[in-house]
């Protein structure tokens, strides 16, 4: 298991006109190569669990084990080097270039260093070269597309070297060209370069079609842990979602495909 | 080029410029020095007391040396804001410091500092004390622990219309006698100070610099927001206050030693961004060289131009600064506008 | 004539070998080297009384507003009162510079001593600081008899303008410093007493310090049978009478007592103080000097 989370709980700290969040009874892991998706309505605590995950946030309840170890007694450099979260692009009027992004990924396995070194140089190369934005290294990030953006952000993750990837809904604004792509990316990273993968994301057909296994989130408890055929299934995604859906299958992938039924003008 | 020869031949280059313009300051002045003459007082060839000694060693060095330090620490503080709040258009006087040393000078001259006693010694103790004051209560209105870069902002701009008030109030109480006095002093002029004291200048800014120096790496990191800064293993909270102690404690000692001066701290990182990039680790240390370039070359213009009487340096900045500033928005910041 | 030697006797302590060592008026200790001969003015006052001294050889350096006598315009200018140039001053070789503790700044004090200037400080709150002020200068500058003569010769006129004004009555004055904000002549202030010789009783006599800020209400609530407004040679354009018709429930305004007055006269301590009185008696008491 490279991360597993024991009952985990957390309770974002009261405050005045805000919704009390919690997050409760979380257990799940993620082994070693795996692809696992978190899915779920909005606000069902899927952002939550990415902080909790990276140590942005400390859960009140129960404990995350990252490679066996509790995620509390390292400090954020060694969580740095193990999980590496991939958030929705930059914020705006980002001055870098995309070489100078993907290094900034170098940052945990050096924090004393002034400057990269060679080796971070060439690792930071690599990354850029797996998600294919090496040719544009040289650009400042504001320049280019949106997907050419989140390849970018992705070759950054990559170049923390970490053994878990995290992934933040990497396909919300993107085109339909750079959803696809995005799928082939993260595949083939999972296949071929062998990187573990938690992808949160509020497509259910791209989590169901690349995910090895799915988490289904709502109202920041658990609903369902398991093979995308075992947690997409009608009754399950209607009572969470609150509207009628119809699951079929993919004929090329045998995967579960889920369609919303639209309702006609009346409602129902 | 490796990043650091690249920084190397900056910070030669840049230091070579500052070296060409505080030697011909030392040629400019009032004094109407001959350049023989200032060669002659820098060789030591004249005698300790003459005036040609007098003027270079003692007017005119020190000031030039006071210009350079007090430009690269406003500089410095002005690169440091910028990266802490993600603002472009964050300047030392945002957080409010200056404004506090400000007040501080100004109930010191008004209380009427004797002449003989404390003196001029006594008005920097309290600009210190002034800049201190203004920066525990930027801390603590933004809430103490948490510095979200927005309340940080909000609360350095409240703060500093707190005491830019006060000022205004203790104004309006001093004698008639004692306000061309403060009121010179709120212009930003800078002057010949006594070694002890440049020195202890040299000495709070370099601590200032310490501060801020080491960090010039996480402060890139922190562009990407404090949650994903964080998440490469930042340690956000720390760094915010380690960098905010930094830049208060070089805006405080230039206001304490040098005075109330604007717009360096806003001119000279986007001069420099404009020319290598946005990496902090370059601009920190070429803005200390660079912000001395920028205010030496301004204060020589200002005891030159109406000479023998002198513009405050800070007429100088803000007649570039203000001009500078619409560009920067018109060009480069439209999204903001 | 006595007390004035008296004074400069008292000022004067010969040092063998180390020079001249006197007090300045707010009690400090300044080292001269001998008898001061080239001496930088950093207040018009003293630049007035120098000159009348006929001192103005021993004078290398004066600041821009040193506009009196004409004469005084040809003497080297050093800038300004509150920032005079370092470098020119140096320059001069002074032996000892003048300055006020009204006008000039703690920092330009401190810096010309660091550089090894002998700097001596005046001021003067009453008119017998004047009288000091002049037999100090005279003591300095050698001219201690001139002194003297000066002194008296003011002294006389201050008594002639005492005799003519006081068998009438003490009219109110308001003397306005300045308008907007205004500014009037306080307790600590030399135009009090003035106004007082000039028999007149200024109503913000009892206010604190020097020249405080004052509400034109208050002003008008004490009825003042006499407005003088000062006049300033760095201002431009005359005095704005016009914004003081309106308050035509001020005595001074029904009578039409409402004059201008030469502030050059009033606010620098030199030997025109007494211009300036005679100025403010023809002012209050018009009837004495016909």
């Amino acid at each position: 298991m490279i991360v597993e989370a024991r009952g985990v709980g957390f309770v974002y700290p009261p405050a005045r006109r805000v919704r009390p969040f919690r997050l409760a009874d979380l257990t799940f892991g993620v082994a070693a190569g795996e692809l696992l998706g978190v899915i779920g309505p909005n606000s069902a605590g899927k952002t939550t669990l990415i902080r909790l995950l990276s140590r942005v946030l400390e859960p009140s309840a129960g404990e995350i084990l990252l490679e066996g170890r509790p995620l509390a007694r390292l400090d954020r450099a060694e969580v740095a080097r193990c999980v590496a979260v991939v958030p929705q692009g930059v914020p705006p009027q980002f001055p870098f270039t995309v070489e100078e992004l993907v290094l900034m990924g170098r940052f945990p396995h050096a924090p004393g260093r002034y400057f990269e070194s060679g080796a971070d140089r060439a690792t930071a190369r690599a990354a850029m070269a797996a998600t294919g934005v090496l040719e544009l290294a040289t650009l400042p990030l504001d320049t280019l597309s949106g997907g050419e953006r989140q390849r970018a952000v992705i070759a950054r993750a990559l170049a923390q070297e970490p053994r878990l990837l995290v992934l933040d809904e990497p396909t919300a604004h993107l085109d339909l060209r750079y959803q696809a792509e995005t799928a082939a990316l993260l595949r083939r990273l999972n296949r071929e370069r062998h990187v573990s993968i938690l992808l949160v994301s509020h497509d259910l057909n791209l989590a169901a079609e690349v995910c090895d296994r799915l988490l289904l989130l709502a109202g920041g408890r658990p609903v369902r842990l398991g093979a995308p055929e075992e947690v997409l299934e009608a009754e399950v995604l209607e009572a969470v979602y609150g509207c009628e859906v119809h699951v079929d299958k993919n004929a090329a992938s045998r995967r579960p495909v889920v369609q919303v039924v639209w309702p006609d003008a009346g409602g129902r | 080029m490796s990043p650091g020869a690249r920084l190397v031949a900056v910070l030669g280059v840049l230091a070579l410029v500052l070296l060409l313009v505080g030697a011909a300051a030392l040629f400019v002045g009032s004094a109407a020095l001959s350049p023989g003459a200032v060669l002659a007082a820098l060789t030591g060839r004249t005698g300790a007391r003459s005036i040609e000694s007098v003027v270079t060693l003692s007017i005119r060095l020190p000031r030039i040396a006071v210009a350079a330090l007090a430009g690269g620490a406003l500089a410095v503080a002005g690169v440091a804001f910028q990266a802490l709040t993600r603002n472009p258009l964050a300047e030392p006087s945002v957080l409010g410091v200056s404004g506090g040393a400000a007040f501080g000078v100004v109930i010191g001259q008004s209380v009427g500092l004797g002449f003989g006693v404390l003196g001029a010694a006594g008005l920097t103790a309290f600009a210190f004390a002034g800049a201190v004051v203004a920066a525990g209560a930027v801390y603590l209105v933004a809430g103490a622990g948490r510095l979200s870069v927005q309340t940080l902002l909000l609360a350095g701009v409240i703060v500093g219309l707190f005491f830019a008030s006060a000022i205004t109030v203790v104004i309006s109480f001093v004698d008639v006698n004692r306000l061309g006095g403060v009121i010179h002093w709120l212009l930003g002029n800078l002057a010949t100070i006594p070694p002890a004291s440049l020195g202890l200048f040299a000495l709070t800014a370099a601590a200032g610099l310490a501060l801020v120096l080491p960090h010039a790496r996480e402060l890139n990191l922190l562009a990407l927001g404090e949650e994903a800064a964080q998440q490469l293993g930042v340690d956000a909270e720390r760094l915010k206050l380690q960098i905010f102690a930094g830049a208060a404690l070089l805006t405080a000692s230039v206001v304490a030693f040098a005075g109330p001066i604007g717009f360096v701290g806003l001119i000279v990182p986007h001069a420099l961004r404009l020319l290598l990039g946005p990496d902090n680790r370059l601009l920190v240390p070429a803005a200390f060289v660079g912000g001395g370039i920028f205010l030496l070359a301004a204060d020589t213009v200002a005891r030159s131009i109406v000479a023998p009487a002198e513009l405050s340096v800070g007429v100088i900045t803000s007649f570039c600064g203000a001009p500078f500033f619409v560009w920067l928005l018109r060009t480069r910041y439209r999204a903001l506008l | 004539m006595i007390r004035t030697l008296a004074v400069a006797g008292l000022l004067l302590v010969a040092s063998p070998g180390h020079g001249l060592g006197v007090r300045d008026m707010i009690g400090r200790d300044v080292a001269l080297a001998g008898p001061p001969a080239r001496i930088v003015s950093l207040v018009p006052s003293v630049t007035e009384i120098v000159f009348a001294l006929g001192a103005e050889d021993r004078l290398v350096g004066v600041t821009d507003f040193c506009d009196y006598p004409p004469a005084a315009r040809r003497k080297p200018r050093v800038g300004g009162m509150l920032a005079p140039s370092l470098e020119v001053i140096t320059s001069l070789r002074p032996d000892l510079v003048v300055a006020t503790t009204e006008g000039s700044r703690e920092e330009t004090v401190a810096q010309l001593q660091r550089l090894g200037i002998p700097v001596y400080l005046v001021a003067a709150h009453r008119l017998a600081d004047v009288w000091d002020v002049i037999a100090r200068l005279g003591a300095l500058t050698g001219r201690e008899a001139a002194a003297g003569h000066l002194v008296a010769g003011l002294r006389a006129r201050v008594r002639a303008v005492e005799q003519a004004v006081a068998a009438g009555s003490r009219p109110r004055v308001l003397y306005v410093l300045w308008p907007e904000p205004l500014i009037v002549p306080g307790r600590e202030s030399l135009v009090t007493e003035l106004i007082g010789i000039a028999g007149g009783r200024s109503i913000s006599a009892s206010e604190g310090t020097d020249y405080p800020r004052f509400a034109l209400e208050a002003a008008v609530a004490r009825a003042p049978e006499v407005i003088l407004l000062a006049n300033h040679s760095a201002s431009t354009g005359g005095i704005d009478r016009e914004r003081w018709r309106g308050l035509t429930s001020v005595p001074a305004i029904r009578d039409g007592r409402l004059h201008a007055v030469n502030g050059d006269l009033l606010h620098r301590y030199g030997p025109r103080i007494v211009d300036g009185l005679e100025q403010l008696a023809r002012a209050i008491h018009p009837e004495a000097f016909r």
